[in-house]
């Protein structure tokens, strides 16, 4: 990653939220549209979840050997 | 009659199967690409309605009913067996061209089937000729993996059919129509029986376990038809069964989960066809019409961006000979053609805004957010992240990016598997920027406008943040040489056992009663050849040994004469 990726993906997210606090800021169709910023965070918050609960679980049982169904 | 059948797509792509073989192998390719392309025609221009009635018993079967849902259903499944076509037009494999084709004849025979028993014969025709493209791969793991692939799908056959029976003998129609939400056993056989070839868990493990194994072409066909033609019945038949609600729910994570613990570039795939599914099987289950347009519209683009994929990692095998994440590495730069098709893909189905799957996605997601159903709404939207996750991020980057890891070759790939991912990635884009063209097509008019600042700001926000955890934790994802274990483990794992139970043990005994029949027959016939022997056995008298089976010499002369005067007088009283 290079540091205008970083920069692009900064202007994409700030971006998203001018337009999230000015033409949505009264938009309310869910509960948590009234939580700033809530997409990002779903995002961000959801990311870590899946990778973590998938490694543990892979961990616990579900990773195997690949000769597993041979032996 | 015969004449009449010729206006069935589905006929018509059999028909191909059989024919294929008149031809000369240089035109063959061509032929492959022309009969899907014919069907294709066809699905476009029939008029709705029930077009072909056959008297069949005291039946009357409908193998033609046309209306929006089976056309659209019917052109992308022509459509995407013409870009299959054209990906494999290399190969000059007869079986596997010719099972493709009765396969896709299969899909479309589903389609447009009006009745239960016309739509069980096409559902069967698909099993049987899918299982060869697993078995064309002509490795040990494929040859085991299509069995099992087989066995699985005629047992699911074995649960519709029970159900349509049940159905017919409780009253309900042959004809195929919506079924009340009602658990009774006929409803629960058929469900299962769908939901098998729809891959919910716990029944959906012969996808991640076959898809992988199958031909690199062959896998191109597998990922567009078997799934969604049962995604079709089940709009077809249980629209509006809240029960789907969930189950599709827990599709969409079930398979999420799994995508991002495989190591082998299609099982991810596979895997997120069964996440894909799940966004549909829970469109299904809330059944108000925006809920079926976006059930249909993202089948539609699933298809074209699942195979796409498909093909980018058939490429990707095609030209290293590997299919394993850990095995892979640091060779973007040799097919950048293909890495760029494959993040078009990539990005369509993990919802990116002008791309296909934003506009089917929106629907459905509108489809729940009408229904105020919030807590779908965000483990759907978990699952987008686990899809942008394994399949935008995951894949791509451990395949073509991270460091290498092994040494391999990276050959070079035929231009019409190119010209067949450019299709496909253009089908991408243009549906993407005009989801009219597909809107249009759906079998509920409607007005849905997928481009509003809400979907923006809501994907944008998702997309980046995905990107960034996946760059700090990415190091937390399985790239090791391991299997996942799934729900196969359940007959693959005591199959040992079974064999020994039911086919060993059997056999063994089968075998012993053999040899000791055998051994009694040998004794008996030993016997027969000279009962007296048995009867009268040699004795010794005064120190000479009498046999009981001999005479001695005068003896013998006396009974030669008495034999000889018996065939003289014999011969005498008959002359």
């Amino acid at each position: 990653m290079k540091n205008w990726h970083w920069i692009a993906l900064g202007i994409l997210l700030i971006t998203s939220l001018i337009l999230e606090f000015t033409y949505l800021a009264d938009y309310a169709s869910h509960w948590w549209n009234h939580v700033p910023a809530f997409y990002a965070l779903w995002g961000g918050l959801g990311c870590a979840a899946l990778i973590f609960i998938s490694k543990g679980l892979g961990k616990i049982f579900i990773l195997s050997d690949e000769d597993y169904y041979d032996a | 009659m015969m004449l009449e059948l010729l206006s069935v797509p589905a006929v018509i792509l059999i028909l191909g199967a059989f024919v294929l073989p008149l031809i000369p192998e240089r035109f063959r390719s061509i032929a492959f690409i022309t009969f899907p392309l014919v069907a294709l025609v066809m699905v476009w221009t029939m008029p709705e309605g029930n077009l072909l009635q056959v008297p069949f018993a005291s039946y009357e079967l409908d193998l033609l009913a046309v209306d929006g849902l089976s056309r659209i259903f019917g052109i992308i499944f022509a459509l995407i067996t013409v870009i299959g076509g054209v990906y494999a037009f290399h190969i000059k494999d007869l079986g596997q061209q010719s099972s493709a084709l009765a396969y896709a004849g299969g899909a479309l025979g589903v389609t447009f089937a009006g009745d239960f028993f016309t739509l069980f014969i096409f559902w069967e025709i698909m099993a049987a000729a899918s299982s060869y493209l697993i078995w064309a791969r002509e490795t040990k793991e494929s040859a085991k993996a299509g069995m099992r692939y087989l066995l699985v799908h005629i047992f699911g056959g074995g649960l519709l059919f029970t159900g349509i029976l049940l159905h017919l003998s409780s009253g309900g129609s042959l004809y195929i129509e919506s079924i009340e939400p009602a658990y009774t056993a006929a409803n629960i056989f058929m469900l299962l029986g769908v939901a098998l070839n729809t891959a919910v868990p716990p029944l959906h493990a012969w996808l991640a376990d076959a898809y992988p194994k199958a031909t690199i072409t062959g896998a191109v066909f597998m990922c567009a038809l078997t799934t969604k033609s049962a995604v079709y019945v089940m709009i077809r038949l249980f629209p509006g069964w809240e029960i789907l609600i969930w189950v599709g729910v827990i599709m969409a994570i079930y398979g999420t989960i799994y995508a991002l613990l495989a190591n082998d570039i299609r099982e991810i795939l596979a895997y997120s066809i069964i996440s894909q599914i799940g966004y549909m099987v829970t469109a299904i289950g809330i059944g108000t019409e925006l809920a079926l347009n976006g059930a249909t519209a993202h089948a539609f683009n699933h298809i074209i961006y699942k195979s796409l994929l498909f093909m980018a990692a058939g490429a990707v095998i095609h030209a290293t000979g590997t299919s394993k994440l850990s095995e892979m590495g640091g060779f973007a730069k040799k097919m950048p053609l293909i890495v760029g098709l494959y993040m078009i893909g990539a990005l369509s189905i993990s919802g990116m805004p002008f791309l296909n799957g934003f506009v089917s996605k929106t629907m459905i997601s509108g489809a729940l957010g009408d229904a105020h159903l919030e807590w779908p709404i965000l483990l759907l939207l978990i699952a987008t992240i686990g899809t942008f996750l394994h399949t935008g991020l995951k894949l791509p980057y451990f395949t073509w990016f991270a460091e290498k890891k092994t040494d391999f070759e990276v050959s070079s790939i035929p231009t019409n598997m190119k010209v067949a991912m450019g299709l496909g990635a253009l089908f991408c884009i243009l549906f993407g920027v005009a989801p009219q063209l597909l809107y249009s097509q759906l079998p509920y008019p409607t007005d849905f406008q997928p481009f509003s600042i809400y979907n923006f700001v809501e994907m944008t926000q998702i997309l980046v943040l995905a990107f960034v955890g996946f760059w700090f934790l990415k190091n937390h994802l399985n790239i090791s040489s391991t299997i996942s274990l799934d729900t196969d483990w359940f007959y693959r794992r005591p199959a040992g056992v079974v064999r020994t139970v039911f086919v060993e043990f059997p056999n063994n005994l089968f075998g012993l009663a053999e040899t000791f029949s055998l051994q009694i027959a040998d004794r008996l016939s030993g016997l027969s050849e000279n009962p007296i022997k048995v009867l009268l056995p040699s004795f010794v008298f005064s120190g000479r040994e009498i046999k009981s089976d001999g005479f001695t010499a005068s003896m013998s002369a006396a009974l030669a004469f008495i034999l000889f005067g018996f065939i003289v007088a014999a011969l005498f009283v008959l002359l």
